[in-house]
């Protein structure tokens, strides 16, 4: 908002204070040099304040800038709208430039699945996948099901109905993959957030439904909400003693992936220097605070395997999404 | 649970000088944020969350919760004076507050609304208080079919708004169940009228249409009967010297709406999903079914603008209840400060209220300040703010032009959205010219994909069966209140003529 830079007198007045200094300073070849402290890090944010994806970029810029590991001025705009589709269009235009960056979630594998965005998740380069967003399997308290083996016998005897957020979503594809290994049906309820399912589970309108465990597990520790199976590799803190779906033998694959990309063919340098600060990024004590307090699973593939994982999660989401006709 | 004790100790956290401070900081910037349109309190603290990072926990919640029903205060003071609401909860405020401001009573009218808002917020906090833990059983026994069946019971609203002019009213609240259907579908995930773009993917939000269809409307229609020429004074009248404050007749005719909008509003609240925005318009209605002058509303009744605004603040209190009862947000607003107390890790949820009693009760205290603050504030702000209309409306009409569509872009930060508003103005000034009835639009837009999720849900549930409805408890009682509203709502508002009419006889 507050964007210096924009006003070129001034830029041009502080670069003449700075530039006598450093210029003495610092040899020429210091501009061929990435990251360059001359250059701003335009840093888009593709969904409003507020967010979880906003919540994760602003993270890493303030450790960014904590440890000093990015030497110039970070500018992080929020570019929302279209579910991500705005924000990362800005980044796919902006092709080649090292100096444009963007946090990925769930939308990012969605919203080209939807609607008609000009890039898919593989054209940009990619720096890391940090963390994914899981999913745990509830019932209401009151329930007679005590556990996944109860659910999945009384399922089979007769179709549950699970809720979830959206339909073009992890929530829908989890409980999906999830019934199709395990062997039951089940009718899909698809609401529009988490607070409008979780009504709809108290008021045993519904039999179960999937949700991200930070937003609930309140509800899991009063006992409103029994939690079943959880769809990560290891069940985060306050779901102790939950099985995973691997454990039971039912691994699906798929979650949404939290990673860091760069736009479309930039060079090599830039990425490796981006797989490089990650590397340190995840090591902070804030940055275990962060995947701790939002209940992630930490999941931390870096360079070309992000690629492969971005485009396998696409086509597995594709996959099940035209199965059952959503999109076409 | 001894409610008192813990009320005195919320206290002796609330009124300490530098929670104190927060409170009234809060309370100023949420009348700004509510005076600006379009720039409603979700926006607002979206975008004030990380400047209070660092701070004291208890201390920015009560600021942050301060800046959500302050904007209550500020969003009816535009509604009166320009006819534009401040944001949704307030468009109902418009109905009257306006047509008051007209006829030179806006001092008046924005006196009669503080003291409106001050009384459904406190009263609304006096029921958090006492009921907050047996409304937790209440929200929780709300499940799709009873959203379903609220929202019928909304839809009797649209009854009452389209008015005399049945067919175009009709027509209204077609077009607003038509720009309702567009988006994804939650259902099967298919895109409906999306034509392929990524912004229309979530639809058609209704703040940029409210905001083009009163803000923009209005004002092309006045410059269309040309009060701009009118080279001095404002849009309306308004002496200062002659009319300040509100009659004795004001406060009398008005006593049993404030008692009515608080009580209905509250209720509205605690339901989550239903919000301020529906509960004032509900009680706007319900106000006017049961007036003895149904035929004045519209027209500069004040017991038409106390209504809503009794019932919005009422509303937003309300709403607290789900968020410390059951950490389940009732609203956009609320969904923000959900988000508020997880950043500082503190977890929503039933017991939410037992581990962290400093921090529910200091805040539900704290609203007993706040109200006051808010109060005080409104009613020595109200001079400045009427300066406004003083203003010649050729200079005003550019600034509400801008304040509009600054207002829809901040929401999102979409221009599809800023060209909606502008198209919606165009719409709304020829709605206005032949007699549509945008109120009815807009409504329609709210409650219309509101009941088709909530059905559609209801019926993948029940297997495609209708009986779901008369099974379950909570909707049973629905469906009960509903069938009261139609039946004794005309019934005791042609009491209330014909009683009136006997007035006039016997006099």
């Amino acid at each position: 908002m507050f964007n210096i830079e924009s006003n070129w007198m001034r830029s041009g007045f502080f670069a003449a204070l700075i530039a006598v200094p450093v210029g003495l300073a610092a040899p020429a070849v210091a501009q061929d040099v990435y990251p360059s402290a001359d250059q701003k890090l335009d840093w888009t944010i593709a969904f409003g304040p507020g967010g979880g994806n906003d919540l994760m970029a602003r993270t890493i810029i303030d450790i960014l800038t904590k440890y000093e590991l990015y030497p110039g001025n970070i500018s992080p705009q929020n570019r929302a709208g279209g579910s991500g589709a705005v924000g990362w269009g800005y980044l796919y235009g902006q092709s080649g430039n090292p100096y444009g960056i963007s946090t990925t979630s769930g939308s990012f594998v969605t919203t080209p699945l939807q609607a008609d965005t000009p890039w898919e998740p593989s054209d940009f380069t990619p720096v890391a996948l940090l963390a994914t967003d899981d999913l745990v399997l509830v019932v209401n308290g009151s329930s007679d099901i005590q556990n996944i083996e109860d659910f999945i016998a009384a399922a089979k005897a007769k179709p549950m109905n699970i809720g979830g957020t959206g339909t073009v979503n992890v929530d829908f594809i989890v409980p999906s993959l999830f019934a199709e290994k395990a062997g039951f049906e089940f009718e899909y309820v698809s609401f529009n957030s988490m607070a409008d399912q979780t009504t709809a589970l108290l008021s045993e309108a519904l039999d179960a439904m999937v949700g991200n465990p930070g937003e609930i597990l309140g509800m899991i520790d009063s006992g409103d909400l029994r939690p079943l199976v959880y769809s990560g590799d290891s069940v985060p803190e306050g779901l102790e003693g939950v099985p995973t779906m691997a454990e039971l033998g039912y691994d699906i694959g798929v979650s949404m992936p939290r990673g860091l990309i760069l736009p479309p063919d930039v060079p090599v340098e830039a990425q490796e220097w981006w797989i490089a600060t990650m590397k340190k990024v995840v090591e902070t004590p804030e940055w275990t605070t962060y995947i701790k307090t939002n209940t992630l699973t930490p999941t931390v593939i870096y360079g070309e395997d992000f690629r492969t994982f971005l485009t396998e999660t696409k086509d597995g989401f594709e996959k099940v999404l035209r199965s059952v006709g959503a999109i076409d | 649970m001894d409610i008192f004790g813990d009320l005195l100790m919320g206290l002796s956290i609330a009124i300490t000088p530098i929670n104190l401070l927060y409170l009234l900081v809060g309370a100023m910037v949420g009348m700004v944020v509510g005076v600006i349109p379009g720039f409603g309190p979700s926006a607002g603290l979206a975008i004030l969350l990380p400047v209070t990072f660092g701070m004291d926990p208890t201390g920015a919640i009560m600021m942050l919760a301060a800046i959500y029903y302050g904007a209550m205060y500020g969003g009816t003071i535009t509604s009166i004076l320009l006819n534009t609401p401040g944001e949704s909860a307030t468009v109902a405020s418009t109905f009257d507050g306006y047509p008051l401001a007209k006829k030179g009573r806006a001092g008046p009218a924005l006196v009669m609304q503080a003291v409106a808002s001050f009384v459904g917020g406190t009263v609304g906090v006096i029921l958090i208080t006492i009921l907050a833990p047996m409304f937790a059983q209440v929200s929780r026994s709300f499940g799709p079919p009873e959203y379903f069946l609220l929202a019928m019971m909304g839809m009797l609203t649209l009854v009452v708004m389209i008015g005399n002019h049945w067919k175009l009213g009709l027509i209204s609240a077609l077009i607003g169940f038509a720009l309702g259907t567009v988006g994804v579908d939650l259902e099967s995930g298919q895109g409906r009228y999306t034509f392929g773009s990524a912004e229309l993917i979530g639809g058609i939000y209704f703040i940029p249409i409210a905001i083009g269809l009163f803000g923009l409307g209005e004002l092309f229609y006045s410059f269309y009967v040309g009060m701009h020429r009118s080279g001095s004074g404002g849009i309306v009248q308004y002496d200062k010297e002659a009319e300040f404050w509100p009659s004795a007749h004001d406060w009398l005719s008005t006593r049993m709406t404030m008692v009515r909008g608080s009580i209905l509003g509250f209720v509205v609240g605690v339901i989550p999903g239903a919000g301020a925005t529906i509960a004032s318009l509900m009680a706007y209605s319900t106000e006017r079914s049961m007036s003895k002058t149904p035929e004045k509303f519209g027209t500069g009744e004040m017991a038409g603008l106390v209504a809503p605004e009794t019932a919005n603040n009422a509303a937003s209190s309300g709403a607290m209840i789900p968020l410390l009862t059951l950490g389940i947000p009732g609203s956009a607003s609320t969904a923000v400060l959900l988000a508020a107390f997880m950043l500082w890790g503190l977890r929503p949820g039933p017991l939410f209220m037992e581990q962290n009693p400093e921090l529910a009760w200091g805040l539900i205290a704290s609203m007993y300040l706040g109200n006051m603050i808010l109060l005080a504030v409104s009613i020595f702000a109200i001079p400045l703010f009427v300066q406004i209309i003083k203003v010649p409306y050729r200079l005003l009409g550019p600034v509400i032009v801008v304040i509009c569509a600054l207002g829809t872009f901040s929401v999102h930060a979409s221009f599809i959205e800023t060209y909606l508003m502008f198209a919606a103005g165009i719409v709304g000034f020829f709605m206005r010219l032949y007699g549509f009835s945008p109120a009815a639009l807009v409504l329609a837009l709210v409650l219309g994909p509101l009941a088709e999720e909530a059905l559609r849900q209801t019926l993948t549930i029940s297997r495609g069966s209708g009986m779901i409805f008369l099974e379950r408890p909570a909707s049973r009682w629905i469906i009960a209140v509903t069938i009261m509203l139609v039946i004794v709502l005309p019934l005791m508002s042609r009491f209330g003529k014909s009683a009136g009419e006997a007035e006039k006889a016997g006099t």
